[in-house]
């Protein structure tokens, strides 16, 4: 396992470990802590800052959020728009049911290129349907020319935030990595040796290999246009160099016109970097004759997303446009990083998401991996409200439960149903407190306060100690004072 | 391959399954909630010396000059620059291609040659002050897309006429036909592919666009910001002040 | 003035010198406080680990108990969130009319203690003596559901004696968040110890919050950790005079 950067698996939501249990090893890692720390500390401060100076921050989320909801409510109209102004343009759009189909036509496309290599610009979405071994096995080798995304696949390792992939790691990781698989022995530790030498590593290949796959952060439907915003140059390298392109997008990346660019584009890069602007956004329509590629695909995606279109508060789950705000705000995130999510969608959007993309068969933990403070929700550019969301599939795990027969002996589903049939009178609800004050008082030392609890309540006392029940309740002191006032 | 009309209209069933059924949120429409801010409040000079000092921030060099002085602080930048091969897009006025300097016009040039080149000289088509962004439309006179990414060295010869302050400013002036039907799939009536065109006649919007806002850069490691990944690392620009 | 005290099923049955204190406080401020006997809890707890079904008949009941009531004041800033901000969802998927409409109804009249002091009494000195240097915690509930802003502040520095000293990161996650303490209890903890590092830095004698199921969360890290600095609920704070300080807690 030397020189791979975790020892983690492909982050696959079917076979990842619970969030409590993937959450450990990482909370165990100091290191990647304070990366993470780092990191979205940078980040938040200089969104902080340029939040604080753009006057019309509010305005601009109340529009987005418009915006994006309104796209959604009438999707398949905009998607079709899309698909005509598109082929009109000379491009050609597919659209893939699941991950399995996506992966399918993008390898059949490949396959008629007669491509044995491809360049790739970062896309979560390409990620999310587990493109890159897809490829190997059908004999493709695609090369990420994103930085983040080029360190992880030189060093095995998995992305841990969408939109700066390798926070988790240091310099001193990435040079090993470098020197060791560009073959790089005397290459310094600093981030500028280091950004160099993937400038020339990646150079030959964009001048050279004739197929690129990327993304998309938007697609307009008013024109066929597609939009790519990133910070290296890689993106325009792939979307302008090379003879063939594939865009694979998510079906609710489309926005119904071009000019409602002018209030995404003002949020997505100071939400993402903190940055005004980002350094590039490239828009083009289908296939411009003697401008960049001549064969141009989108493969539109749905893999879930209509599913979660049609449910009332989850809706607003597809207005993202992965800026990885919440994730930069969140203190879960900040304290496990992403891995532990066991997902590419990490953080506070990918606790809502992930689950849904998959139905809600795996990854149930995420949605109780959240201690509910509302961070997320403040930073949305799009207001989704992620609480809601999450309060809503935390109902439906908890539904999914009471249907099995395991539930009576999970004591965190017996406890609720209990604490439910005290709570619905105040005579159990007094016997409650008094039978818990005989039940803790052996726990109890003599300053008063319990040290170490049995059970569900060990994971109490694990870190803090519990004050003792009083012997009085309020009521009883209250019924007490009222008796004595008479 | 499994037939590809399958999914097609299996997702949109989909869709619309699910888009029909839930009643519309409290969603207006999204003009109505347009209470952002389009238009600046600068005056011509104060959004100038934005434009500029935000380029700056980039660490884009910027000098200004009048319009019949741009040749000449052409050729001041190229010679500071220190370099002497240079590509430009078919349409740069020949007065601004100065003397001794080795010019390759792109007339179809190959990759590897513009690889070869040191630099590119273009025009573009606006500027927005607020975020220090140059746009380009890829005119004639801005080149293709390739021109603008492989050279290290980038001067773009920008008028002060083309800088607007805010980014819905630079929207209005590339604007959309009357909003269509979305079921409307008569071609006829929606947003002609412009051809690369002169720069100042460039209507609608546009089929191609590359926005710049700043040398290419990375943060991917330790949040460290290094400048110049894979675009042009030096971005120089000409502020022709035609204001007046 | 009249107002009904909810004190809470965990204030209750924790912390019954905090609701002492709100009686105490109130009372000398001239408010006649009533105790309704049938009060058990709002269903947070269940609402917020997906026991819907069961959050709502305490829901129900809770509305039900007070719809006649001029006014309810809560010394918790969670409960109150999830009246304002879960109530309503419940309601509307599982209630009826006439429920909705007495719940609609009720809502305005239901303060969180601090809110009820400045908006409803009007009043930032209530009069109290707490001579201690305090860093003041930012619940979520209170921050971001409740929008109650520089309310606690603003009393706060009008107790007479008391030194407040500003907590970095105040509006961080203490780590909490209810039934998330025990599913997710190693990430609780460590969310725990960064916050108690900011706060522990503030060298405070007293952290104090609008809720104290936060303070039962940094507060039983101190006390393991033997730290230099106790908790203590706003309502205990505000409480205290010269002549009567806050009582002595275990």
């Amino acid at each position: 396992m030397s020189g791979t950067l975790t020892g983690h698996p492909v982050l696959d939501p079917r076979h990842a470990p619970p969030f409590p249990i993937a959450a450990l090893p990482v909370l165990r890692n100091p290191q990647l802590r304070k990366n993470v720390a780092h990191a979205t500390n940078v980040i938040q401060t200089k969104r902080a800052r340029l939040v604080a100076e753009k006057t019309d921050w509010q305005e601009l989320r109340t529009a987005a959020a418009a915006i994006r909801s309104h796209v959604l409510e009438d999707l398949g109209s905009y998607l079709e728009e899309f698909e005509v102004r598109c082929t009109a343009a000379g491009g050609k759009v597919h659209w893939a049911s699941d991950a399995v189909e996506a992966r399918a036509i993008i390898i059949e496309v490949l396959r008629q290129e007669q491509a044995n290599e491809v360049i790739k610009i970062k896309t979560m979405t390409s990620a999310e349907i587990q493109l890159n071994p897809a490829l190997e096995a059908a004999g493709i080798h695609a090369y990420e020319t994103d930085l983040a995304e080029l360190i992880l696949q030189l060093g095995e390792g998995e992305p841990s935030h969408f939109v700066v992939p390798a926070l988790h790691v240091n310099r001193s990781q990435v040079r090993e990595i470098f020197a060791r698989r560009m073959g790089l022995k005397d290459l310094p530790d600093d981030p500028k040796a280091l950004t160099a030498a993937a400038r020339t590593y990646l150079r030959q290949k964009f001048l050279t290999i004739p197929t690129a796959i990327g993304g998309a952060n938007f697609l307009i439907a008013e024109t066929g246009s597609v939009a790519v915003v990133e910070s290296e140059g890689n993106g325009r390298m792939c979307l302008t160099l090379p003879r063939t392109l594939i865009t694979l997008a998510g079906i609710e990346k489309v926005l119904p016109r071009f000019q409602d660019l002018e209030v995404m584009l003002q949020l997505l890069a100071r939400s993402a970097t903190g940055e005004r602007m980002s350094p590039y956004t490239s828009l083009w329509t289908g296939v411009t004759p003697g401008d960049g590629p001549q064969r141009f695909h989108v493969v539109l995606l749905d893999n879930g997303r209509s599913s979660i279109l049609a449910r009332p508060v989850e809706r607003q789950t597809l207005r993202c446009i992965r800026c990885a705000a919440c994730l930069n705000t969140c203190p879960v995130y900040r304290q496990t990083g992403g891995h532990a999510y066991g997902s590419v969608y990490p953080g506070p959007i990918g606790a809502i998401l992930t689950p849904q993309l998959m139905h809600m068969e795996f990854a149930q933990s995420l949605p109780f991996a959240s201690s509910l403070c509302g961070a997320c929700y403040e930073v949305c550019p799009v207001k989704i409200n992620i609480p809601q969301v999450l309060l809503e599939l935390r109902s439906q795990v908890v539904n999914q439960e009471r249907r099995q027969p395991a539930r009576f002996g999970d004591l965190m589903f017996l406890g609720m149903k209990t604490a439910n049939a005290i709570f619905a009178g105040a005579r159990r609800f007094r016997a409650a407190q008094w039978l818990g004050r005989i039940a803790l008082r052996p726990f109890t030392r003599k300053d008063g306060w319990i040290h170490s609890l049995p059970s569900l309540g060990a994971k109490w006392t694990q870190t803090r100690d519990l004050r003792g029940l009083p012997s009085q309740s309020f009521r009883q002191w209250w019924v007490a004072r009222g008796k004595e006032e008479r | 391959m499994s037939a590809p009309s399958l999914s097609r209209q299996l997702i949109l069933d989909r869709i619309r399954a699910a888009t029909h059924k839930l009643p519309s949120e409290a969603s207006v429409a999204a003009e109505q909630l347009r209470s952002y801010i389009r238009r600046g409040k600068l005056s011509v000079q104060d959004r100038l010396k934005l434009m500029i000092e935000r380029l700056r921030e980039y660490d884009a060099e910027v000098v200004d000059c009048m319009p019949e002085e741009v040749p000449a602080a052409i050729g001041k930048q190229l010679a500071l620059s220190g370099r002497r091969v240079f590509v430009t897009p078919e349409g740069l006025p020949a007065q601004w291609l100065a003397a001794g300097f080795d010019w390759k016009i792109d007339r179809g040039l190959e990759n590897a040659e513009i690889e070869q080149a040191e630099g590119v000289v273009t025009a573009a088509f606006c500027g927005v002050a607020d975020s220090g962004t140059i746009v380009l439309h890829h005119s004639n006179s801005e080149g293709r897309r390739v021109l603008t990414l492989l050279p290290d060295w980038h001067l773009c010869i920008l008028y002060a006429n083309q800088v607007v302050e805010t980014l819905p400013e630079y929207f209005d002036r590339c604007p959309s036909p009357s909003p269509l039907h979305p079921s409307d799939k008569d071609l006829s009536l929606g947003t002609p592919p412009l051809h690369p065109s002169d720069k100042d006649l460039s209507l609608g919007t546009p089929p191609l666009a590359t926005y710049i806002s700043g040398p290419s850069a990375t943060a991917d490691i330790e949040m460290t910001r290094i400048k110049g990944v894979h675009g042009p690392r030096f971005l120089n620009v000409i502020l022709v002040r035609d204001e007046n | 003035m009249r107002a009904s005290l909810f004190i809470t099923c965990y204030n209750d049955t924790l912390y019954p010198e905090t609701g002492r204190a709100v009686v105490r406080l109130l009372e000398r401020l001239g408010v006649e406080l009533e105790f309704h006997p049938q009060q058990t809890c709002c269903g947070q707890m269940h609402a917020n680990t997906g026991f819907r079904v069961e959050a709502f008949s305490q829901a129900r009941r809770f509305v039900g108990l007070y719809r006649n009531t001029e006014t309810v004041v809560i010394p918790s800033s969670s409960c109150v969130a999830m009246i304002r901000d879960q109530y309503p969802g419940l309601f509307d998927e599982l209630g009826n009319e006439a429920q909705r409409s007495e719940f609609a109804a009720l809502l305005p009249r239901i303060y969180e203690l601090s809110e009820f002091l400045i908006d409803r009494l009007g009043v930032e000195d209530v009069g109290a003596y707490f001579p201690h240097r305090v860093t003041y915690h930012a619940s979520c509930h209170s921050l971001r559901g409740l929008h109650v802003g520089d309310r606690p502040l603003r009393l706060l520095n009008k107790v007479r004696g008391l030194e407040l000293v500003p907590l970095e990161n105040m509006d961080r996650c203490c780590g909490f968040g209810g039934t998330f303490s025990i599913k997710n209890a190693d990430v609780s903890s460590a969310m725990l110890t960064a916050k108690l590092q900011d706060v522990l830095a503030t060298r405070a004698e007293y952290c104090t919050a609008l809720d104290n199921s936060c303070l039962m969360h940094l507060g039983g890290a101190m006390h393991r950790q033997f730290a230099a600095m106790r908790t203590i609920h706003l309502a205990q704070i505000l409480c205290a005079t010269e002549g009567a300080p806050p009582e002595e807690t275990v």
